[in-house]
């Protein structure tokens, strides 16, 4: 006989595709994102907001807006004597004064946002008062007092020193554990873009997806729609049509949001763009590492069905909406978990911890990817962590099919752990 | 096993925990009859149903469905309508139906004529590419007998096929059973309409505290707790007649005289004393056959002043 499961697969794709919470999370969300991108600019545009200049010498420091965190005009009175006077845009947005009461003078009317005392011991101890008319903690930044020490060193240096040592080195690394002859820190970054884009789509998928497959099952459960499509077909072949839709709709969500994203940062990147020219031909650099790519695959694809088995299981316990979602963080922490330990990851991949969190069925996706990154898995590890993930996926389906199966006869509270052998017993 | 047996049950039990839910039950339903499960709330209607569609294991026993133990192809030959039912609110009438009816191996295009023309037959039509959620309960009631045989299946079982319906879709959901029927399927229906079982059930099985009670044709079961008596309306003397032992008023506040007969007296030897009697007068004339409602309460009564 003719397994079921497309009729459900492409039943529930239509169902839910076509649900107006779907469409709006889905389109809508970007949609209105792409509003607030064209209309936010023209706003600011029209309050006057000002982006800054931007030059390319070296020497004529650029103060950009989030260095200035809201200042718009500094003072400062240098009682080491060894300060220069500030230049270029430094100029523009620092004041000297010579004592305190003329730079506390200038706050109170409001010429200064805030002022820096560098007192004589400054080069020696490195302390330095600054005053605010109020505490804001955004504002205290050692950013600007860098700028002008970084200025007054930079007077009369040849422009590629100063470069230098504004910007000392752009590392090529060779690893040896690797047997690579030197990734250049473009590709370096490439790995990391790949997981981080995995650990999105990952993550995504588990949250968007998962929560649809809840909703659908506990739907039927509290309609008691349940029991008459078990009495037309098998647990597993619902559950595995629900999987199969859900995934693809979560998927569609995840695509057309990172695609919505990329399209607008581009959008608001566009009048920046000569500034940020030289970040996006480092980028264009980047090449895929197709090499882990298929790993990934396998990965992601065997994380997200163990993620949906266990929401299907949760749904088949679960009476009602209110109820199921709260369980389901007890699967979505360990996905999540590997990120607590990024340094563990980055620093020893290949240590106890990142090795048992790759094996880990839970954790094995996060953690493996996370692992690739950085540096080369032995097979067998790989091979192992595959196998368990795939075994754990056959048992967690084959008990979210179970308890589905059962789960038609629950009201009431949801069972407790002791009740589960029996109920799955039938 | 007979021929022409839908459903042949053996011996079957099935616990849940300390509770017995079913204990050694054991009966037939038979193509083309209506076969009537009833029993007080708890008795194990819904729990002997799970197990003939294999929602649940018996702990012992043994079920054939069309001669076999149930097949995931016998399923498709199955209609079937829970007593805790619904359906998918926010989806259009017809789509919903030729989607279960895909479940049962029904193909699409078929499935949606067929749809059509039953909802037409239940007055539904202009329903058709309603969401659910704007359908009444009682419209809601019909579609969802619609899907129980949509795909035209050889059995159904259906749980309290009337609540909630009025008597204009009590009478056409009644038609729909009985034309099923007259076409050769076997229709399970567990209800506690007593008076829907006496109109139209063939065979019944009465269940209570997991164990079959009362088991057999309806009119049969009826025999066997009627009384030596007759219910007569009219006006005279009645205790006057020849061969009664005595008078009562009729049972459960009905009309009539209700004459308990001596042994040996028949009901023809009454009904021709009466005639020649100018005493009395005769409006009606009946035998003394307790309602299915009556043996019901007379069973469970007894059984727990037995236990």
């Amino acid at each position: 006989m003719r397994p079921r499961i497309w009729e459900v697969f492409f039943y529930e794709l239509r169902r839910n595709f076509r649900r107006k919470g779907y469409l709006f999370t889905t389109f809508g969300v970007p949609v209105l994102a792409l509003v607030a991108t064209l209309a936010l600019p023209s706003l600011f545009a029209s309050l006057g907001a000002d982006v800054p200049e931007q030059n390319n010498d070296p020497t004529q420091l650029n103060l950009p807006t989030e260095l200035m965190q809201g200042i718009e005009r500094a003072g400062y009175i240098d009682q080491t004597g060894r300060i220069s006077a500030p230049s270029g845009d430094l100029a523009a947005a620092f004041t000297r004064y010579d004592d305190e009461q003329a730079a506390q003078a200038a706050l109170d009317t409001g010429a200064i946002q805030t002022y820096y005392v560098i007192p004589a011991d400054y080069f020696e101890t490195g302390d330095i008062t600054q005053v605010l008319p109020r505490l804001t903690i955004t504002q205290i930044n050692p950013d600007l007092i860098r700028q002008l020490v970084l200025n007054t060193l930079g007077e009369g240096v040849d422009p590629q020193v100063f470069q230098r040592l504004d910007d000392p080195a752009n590392f090529r690394e060779v690893d040896r554990q690797r047997n690579t002859d030197g990734d250049s820190e473009a590709a370096f970054d490439a790995r990391f873009i790949v997981v981080y884009v995995f650990a999105i789509i990952l993550l995504g998928s588990l949250f968007t997806t998962n929560g649809y497959l809840l909703q659908s099952v506990i739907e039927e459960k509290e309609t008691r729609l349940i029991e008459i499509l078990l009495s037309s077909l098998r647990p597993f072949e619902l559950l595995a049509g629900k999987i199969a839709a859900m995934g693809i709709l979560g998927l569609l969500q995840v695509l057309v949001w990172t695609g919505a994203f990329l399209f607008f940062g581009w959008l608001s990147l566009n009048d920046q763009m000569r500034a940020l020219l030289p970040l996006l031909t480092g980028i264009a650099r980047i090449t895929i590492p197709f090499n882990i790519l298929p790993t990934l695959f396998l990965y992601f694809l065997l994380g997200y069905l163990l993620f949906a088995s266990l929401f299907g299981v949760v749904g088949a316990l679960s009476n009602s909406m209110r109820e199921g979602p709260q369980y389901t963080v007890i699967f979505v922490l360990p996905a999540v978990a590997p990120f607590y330990f990024l340094s563990i990851f980055a620093t020893t991949p290949n240590a106890t911890l990142p090795v048992i969190l790759s094996l880990f069925p839970l954790t094995a996706p996060m953690s493996m990817a996370m692992r690739l990154a950085v540096t080369d898995v032995p097979l067998w590890e790989i091979a192992l962590s595959l196998f368990l993930l795939a075994l754990s996926v056959a048992g967690v389906m084959w008990l979210a099919a179970r308890l589905f199966r059962v789960g038609t006869l629950l009201a009431g509270q949801m069972p407790k752990l002791k009740d589960i052998p029996a109920l799955l017993r039938g | 096993m007979q021929t022409g047996t839908a459903i042949d049950v053996r011996n079957i039990a099935k616990s849940f925990g300390e509770f017995r839910a079913v204990d050694d039950l054991t009966f037939q339903v038979f193509n083309g009859e209506i076969f009537a499960l009833l029993g007080p709330n708890g008795a194990g209607k819904s729990t002997t149903i799970r197990m003939i569609l294999d929602i649940l294991k018996p702990d012992r026993g043994s079920i054939a469905v069309f001669g076999a133990p149930l097949s995931e192809a016998a399923k498709n030959r199955i209609g079937y309508l829970p007593e805790e039912r619904g359906l998918y609110r926010s989806v259009p009438v017809v789509e919903m139906m030729v989607y279960l009816a895909q479940l049962k191996g029904m193909a699409a295009g078929d499935a949606r004529k067929r749809a059509l023309a039953l909802l037409e037959r239940l007055e539904l039509a202009e329903f058709a590419k309603k969401k659910v959620s704007e359908l009444s309960k009682g419209m809601q009631q019909k579609v969802q007998f619609a899907v129980t045989v949509l795909h035209e299946p050889s059995l159904i079982i259906i749980d309290e096929p009337f609540s909630g319906l009025d008597p204009v879709n009590t009478l056409i959901i009644t038609e729909l059973l009985l034309d099923f029927k007259k076409r050769g399927g076997a229709v399970v229906m567990s209800t506690h309409e007593m008076s829907k079982i006496e109109e139209i059930a063939d065979r019944l099985l009465m269940i209570y505290r997991g164990q079959g009670r009362l088991y057999g044709a309806v009119d049969s079961v009826r025999q066997q707790y009627a009384l030596n008596a007759v219910v007569v309306e009219g006006a005279g003397d009645w205790a006057r007649l020849p061969g009664v032992a005595r008078i009562d008023a009729a049972e459960n506040g009905r009309r009539g005289t209700l004459l308990h007969l001596q042994p040996g007296v028949r009901s023809d030897d009454i009904l021709e004393a009466i005639a020649h009697d100018d005493t009395l007068t005769l409006k009606r004339f009946e035998l003394a056959v307790p309602r299915l409602n009556d043996i019901f309460i007379q069973v469970v009564e007894g059984e727990k002043s037995n236990a």
